[in-house]
């Protein structure tokens, strides 16, 4: 019983990561920087919408300012930092840099500006607990998050292959080169990348806490698990993304049966271990 | 003037610390944001050999040395097999697992409440209980690292290291060993922050995991970025400077709340200040 | 007896594309030998299997009669082959005298135990590759550069400098890819005469070439590489007056 339950949680939670991965896995496979600072995005979201909520916005509106907030933060990062470090033919190493850079700044300004401490975020629709057959308990908050990411996740397949500006990005993705000489002009596609990432990482961002509580910090652990999961799922899927980042948080949560919570980050890192040594480039690896 | 001596002792023990990540990071060209996580391993076992009194202070270290070789070696491995990106993931995933370890492996490390009563350094019998005795021996471990160093970088394994951070396959090319060469340095790096865990953790006599986490990974790399890469006078005025900082911060009258979000805000930019405009750090070569 | 390098039935493919097609042939020690042939022939492939750096799907390389399959780069450095590389591959933030410096055979002072714990004799180890580094730099005449960062090399300097750097691996049969590309005729005639001179120096010199007046220039032989495949062999005369060839090189037969 507390089996299917943890099962249950695991794919609530891992689809609020699935979005995650599928929004990171966007840039690295677009842009190829390891866009460490999305964690930051990530905090940013969940900490916009809770200060309008707190100020009697309706959770929707807020979403969507938090959204812009993010988008906004995001093409900021491009533009302002990494563009111009590929201008100057920055090493791989000076971007990394800058990016962890960028996470500290946006964490601690978030730190200075809230509190460095754990803020109780919560709604009264999303404390309210839904009994399904069977014993099963969800949340408001859990089900609106099921709902959304895997909305969300649906819309960025629709979009990278039937739209035009999917298609694109897709084009750059696979072919920067390519994407140069022809009329694809990559860096615009690159900050086309990032606000569309920045918005999507946006909703796991806002809805995340709600469940467990806002934090300045909060948004590297996630980040992590997301990477992780891009990488088991292999570069350039997004389905495998997703899919791994569901795989991962199923496990973590049913780990919790023979082990106590605080030790799932070392679930999660067994994981990257076991891919790392079998099958580096991952499940469905692209090209 | 304890308070001297004490900024004195402190920066010494995290030049060997910023030797230890420059020759990662710098040397090399790897991205680490764990060597906070080996220099806590050097820190505990050395913490946990005199508080049990299995062993003394000399042994103790040669065996936080071993283990911290080990271990740096061990995470460094898939950096030898996977692109840079991957290793990026490896580096948070095991800063977060020590975190994770040092916080709840309440036997070994004392937990979140840390490990008191640490007892002083002793040579050959004699305890090193004055601070000036302390400055000595850790001026003593900081020369013997930096020559150690210096000797490095000038001998032909120093070339080949710079030239494996430009271009391994061009090594490989010319009839060099890259794996070793990789390896060797690592397990150097590792030791150097063994060695500055253990006079880190005896000097202090209390040690708990916040010395060991994400943040202070991130301000060994501030060092040696701000200090610059692959040079002696860098790796020793990065940390010089760097723990000054935090003194000239309390003027401007910052809530001690504060005072640690403050600090890491200034590191963050400090990061992406550098990384654009002087990737070679005050005294060193290009990032 | 057998050839001095010899490759036989080298097939190997990146996933659909058959970059070498029972790729063969044989050269025989001292002179230049040229390998042409139009764009994705497969010649840096051929390249890149001789020198340990791609295993071949299935064939043989063997140098001196001495099979040199399934050894690593270094090995086969260590053999007597060593490869340039057609983007050049310095090290540009070393100096000249570092990046040729680095490829002499001498290991003293190459790991960390030397370098910590015997000082003195590395240092002096080290002076003298030094000497035998200036020594090659003056060769191939760039003595006057070795203390400059490569950055700050000219494109020409830089080619001079990969081959000063492949001499210093000590291999006698070396692999140039494309060493005349891209030159101004300065430069070009400086370079061609440093290959006949390393010619008379008793070293084999195997060289992917597209400029034809190079090629008839310095070849000894020249082998004719098409779609991964050996089409023909023989002197520069032959191989330029085949219109089967011709047509095939300039004709855009891909």
């Amino acid at each position: 019983m507390l089996a299917l339950q943890l099962l249950v949680n695991g794919i609530v939670t891992g689809s609020a990561l699935g979005v995650v991965a599928v929004s990171f896995a966007l840039i690295y496979a677009t842009t190829r920087v390891f866009h460490v600072a999305h964690a930051g995005v990530y905090t940013l979201g969940g900490y916009l919408a809770w200060s309008l909520m707190r100020h009697g916005v309706p959770a929707i509106a807020a979403l969507l300012v938090a959204m812009a907030g993010c988008v906004v933060l995001g093409s900021l990062i491009q533009i302002l930092l990494y563009a111009r470090l590929e201008r100057r033919g920055a090493a791989q190493l000076v971007v990394l840099i800058a990016s962890l850079g960028a996470l500290a700044v946006i964490q601690n300004l978030i730190a200075a500006i809230y509190s460095p401490d754990i803020l109780n975020f919560s709604a009264a629709w999303a404390g309210q607990v839904v009994a399904l057959p069977g014993g099963l308990r969800l949340t408001g908050a859990q089900i609106a998050t099921v709902v959304l990411d895997f909305a969300a996740f649906g819309a960025t397949l629709v979009f990278a292959h039937r739209t035009l500006l999917g298609k694109r990005i897709r084009a750059v993705a696979s072919n920067p080169f390519l994407a140069e000489i022809t009329r694809l002009e990559p860096r615009r596609v690159h900050v086309y990348v990032m606000a569309i990432a920045s918005a999507l990482v946006c909703l796991p961002g806002v809805l995340g806490p709600l469940d467990y509580g806002l934090q300045p910090y909060g948004g590297v652990t996630p980040l992590l698990t997301a990477t992780i999961a891009m990488i088991a799922g292999g570069i350039g899927s997004l389905a495998g993304a997703f899919g791994l980042a569901v795989a991962i948080v199923v496990l973590q949560n049913l780990a919790l049966l023979v082990m106590p919570g605080e030790w799932s980050i070392g679930v999660t890192f067994a994981i990257f271990v076991v891919f790392m040594l079998f099958r580096p480039r991952g499940l469905f690896a692209g090209k | 003037m304890d308070y001297l001596y004490s900024y004195l002792i402190l920066a010494e023990i995290y030049v060997l610390l910023g030797l230890s990540t420059n020759l990662l990071v710098g040397v090399v060209g790897i991205f680490s944001v764990s060597q906070a996580a080996v220099f806590g391993v050097g820190a505990y076992i050395v913490g946990d050999c005199l508080l049990s009194g299995t062993l003394s202070f000399l042994p103790a270290l040669a065996l936080a040395a071993v283990a911290c070789v080990l271990l740096n070696v061990l995470i460094s491995l898939p950096s030898l097999r996977v692109s840079g990106d991957y290793f990026v993931v490896t580096s948070f995933g095991i800063q977060l697992l020590a975190t994770a370890t040092f916080t709840n492996w309440t036997w070994g490390t004392g937990g979140a409440n840390g490990m008191p009563g640490v007892p002083p350094p002793d040579l050959f019998g004699a305890s090193i209980e004055s601070t000036r005795g302390i400055l000595a021996l850790t001026t003593m471990a900081m020369t013997l690292g930096c020559l150690a160093f210096w000797l490095i970088l000038r001998a032909p394994f120093g070339r080949k290291l710079r030239a494996i951070r430009e271009d391994e396959l061009a090594v490989a090319a010319a009839g060099k060993g890259v794996l070793g060469a990789k390896v060797s340095a690592a397990a150097m790096a590792g030791a150097f922050a063994g060695v500055a865990g253990g006079l880190y953790a005896t000097y202090l006599s209390f040690i708990d995991p916040s010395s060991f986490d994400l943040d202070a990974s991130i301000l060994l790399l501030t060092m040696v970025v701000v200090g610059g890469a692959r040079t002696l006078w860098g790796s020793i005025l990065g940390p010089f400077l760097l723990l000054a900082l935090p003194q000239a911060l309390t003027l401007l009258a910052i809530p001690t709340t504060y005072a640690a979000t403050s600090r890491q805000l200034l590191y963050g930019g400090l990061l992406i200040a550098f990384a654009l405009f002087r990737p070679q750090g005050l005294l060193g070569e290009r990032l | 007896m057998s050839a001095y390098l010899e490759i036989a039935g080298v097939n190997h493919s990146f996933g659909g594309l058959q970059a070498l097609n029972d790729c063969g042939f044989a050269i025989a020690e001292g002179g230049i030998a040229c390998l042409v042939g139009p764009n994705g022939a497969g010649k840096t492939t051929i390249f890149n299997v001789i020198t340990g750096f791609l295993r071949p799907d299935t064939g043989h390389v063997a140098f001196r009669g001495r099979p040199l399959d399934g050894l690593t780069p270094q090995a086969i450095v260590r053999a007597g082959i060593a490869r340039s590389f057609q983007n050049l591959r310095l090290f540009a933030d070393l100096t000249a005298c570092d990046n040729v410096m680095l490829a002499l055979p001498e290991r003293a002072g190459e790991t960390p135990f030397g370098a910590l714990f015997r000082p003195f004799a590395t240092a002096r180890a080290d002076r003298r590759r030094r000497g035998d580094a200036l020594q090659l730099l003056d060769h191939v005449g760039l003595a006057a550069r070795a203390a400059d960062r490569v950055r700050n090399l000219s494109y020409g300097e830089q080619k001079l400098l990969t081959i000063a750097r492949l001499l210093a691996t000590g291999a006698e049969l070396l692999l140039l890819d494309e060493p005349a590309s891209g030159l101004a005729s300065g430069a070009l005639d400086q370079v061609m005469a440093l290959l006949r001179r390393l010619r008379g120096e008793g070293k084999t010199l195997l060289v992917v070439e597209h400029n034809t007046r190079v090629v008839q220039q310095i070849a000894d032989e020249v082998l004719f590489l098409h779609q991964g495949h050996l089409l023909a062999q023989g002197s520069p005369a032959q191989i330029i007056a085949d219109p089967a060839l011709a047509e095939i090189y300039f004709g855009g037969a891909l």
